[in-house]
């Protein structure tokens, strides 16, 4: 079966484009989920729209927000001074071996992460307690959705077949955010179970809380039992432990070929805890 | 259906009709005898068909060809300069740093742009720069060794 290829210059072509061979044509971006895909047949689209030249690629401030288009590269994330002021999570998780290898994340695009929608994906869930929103065009126009409401399912999502992400917003959020991930090994690894939290604190006190898992559910979650839990107490590594625990308990991990749903739920409570006494500042004594 | 593929190799404007499911590997191996990137894993994973796309390390292997029209591919056969070796090049050859040579290309092409953008890594640097680059036989010891000496020959002004 012939397949089309079509590299548009202009967004108003490119969702043209979606509109007019939907559901039989897939978006092309960076490649590293699409084209695996396709080379083994999970995937046989008749037509292949490629984004790379529509100019998604920008990393910018708009207003108080943070604007990152959505064929912007983990590399641009990592290499960029505005995300390392605005959204330094996204900097670290992006830079760091443990999420892929620099081969891939020089293709591989936020844009792409999110559209594929793995659980297990690894932007997903500092984006989630950053409070970001996913912007979608389509010849029908252009709509907001919030990550929290994007996923619905593994891989999937709420994008109809003609729409396209053109952006993540994210809007200037108070505190410390930080991603812990753990995988089979340092580099390239998939997450078994990943989670991002941001504690901002006032007086001393937890005011915004923010906990994201991922891996443990059919979608990227958050946890807002395990958050309320903590609005409002001095940061304490005990009251850490039971929150890590509460988040875990939200979540629904299975057994896979990665982790059984025994470690996710175990070594995730621990990961949360971890990362939530990193975020409050507290002197981590697990870390050598 | 048919595409015309026009792009750069090596320095070399090329053109090349593709079909969209051919991957640059394919391009370059079967297509242009650019034998350097291997077929590996050829799902992204082991890194020995890395080659430069516009100076960054991609994976050919899961690249479509289409994606490179009218940018600039480098493999390691374009490295080389006026017969001077890269001293990527040198270096894996003074310090022993390939066997069988399989990973050989994606492990310099990887290491080539760490050192365009950081001519003097330390070896974590290094490390980092070929997570994504498999090797069953060195034990990546000297490839280490090697990437720190090229460092060297860079910063004190050597070939490129």
């Amino acid at each position: 079966m012939s397949i089309h290829y079509y590299a548009p210059k202009t967004l108003a072509e490119a969702i043209s484009l979606l509109s007019e061979h939907a559901p039989q044509c897939m978006i092309l971006a960076g490649g590293t989920d699409l084209v695996p895909k396709l080379k083994n047949d999970a995937a046989a689209p008749r037509a292949l729209v490629y984004i790379g030249a529509l100019g998604l690629s920008y990393i910018r401030q708009e207003g108080s927000r943070l604007a990152i288009g959505a064929a912007a590269t983990w590399s641009m994330l990592t290499a960029s001074s505005l995300v390392s002021s605005c959204a330094p999570v996204l900097a670290e998780t992006a830079g760091m071996p443990a999420t892929s290898s620099p081969g891939i994340k020089n293709a591989a695009t936020v844009g792409g992460n999110l559209a594929t929608a793995s659980p297990a994906a690894d932007l997903a869930t500092p984006l989630l307690v950053l409070d970001a929103d996913v912007c979608i065009q389509s010849v029908r126009g252009a709509r907001t959705v919030a990550l929290r409401k994007f996923f619905t399912g593994p891989g999937e999502t709420v994008l109809q077949p003609d729409e396209l992400i053109c952006e993540v917003s994210i809007p200037h959020c108070l505190g410390i955010s930080v991603f812990e991930k753990i995988g089979r090994r340092k580099a390239m690894s998939i997450s078994v179970v990943n989670t991002a939290v941001r504690v901002a604190l006032e007086d001393g006190c937890c005011r915004d809380v923010r906990i994201a898992l991922g891996s443990v559910a059919p979608v990227p979650l958050r946890c807002p039992l395990a958050e309320e839990m903590l609005i409002g107490r001095k940061p304490d590594r005990e009251l850490f432990k039971a929150c890590g625990a509460a988040a875990l308990r939200a979540s629904s991990p299975i057994d896979d070929a990665a982790a059984t749903a025994w470690y996710r739920r175990t070594a995730g409570a621990a990961l949360v805890a971890r990362a939530l006494g990193k975020a409050a500042g507290l002197p981590d004594t697990l870390e050598k | 259906m048919n595409y015309m593929l026009s792009f750069i190799v090596n320095g070399t404007a090329t053109d090349v009709v593709v079909t969209p499911t051919e991957t640059l590997l394919d391009v370059l191996r079967d297509r242009l005898s650019i034998t350097s990137p291997k077929r590996g894993c050829e799902t992204g994973d082991c890194g020995a068909c890395t080659v430069l796309v516009e100076g960054l390390a991609v994976r050919s292997c899961i690249t479509l060809a289409l994606t490179v029209q009218g940018k600039s591919v480098t493999t390691v056969e374009g490295l080389a300069r006026d017969g001077n070796l890269h001293p990527l090049q040198q270096a894996f050859h003074d310090n022993g740093a390939s066997q069988c040579g399989f990973c050989t290309p994606g492990m310099i092409v990887s290491l080539a742009e760490l050192l365009e953008k950081n001519p003097a890594p330390g070896r974590d640097e290094a490390r980092s720069a070929i997570a994504g680059n498999l090797c069953r036989c060195t034990g990546y010891v000297k490839i280490i060794d090697a990437a720190m000496a090229a460092g060297s020959i860079k910063e004190k002004g050597g070939p490129l």
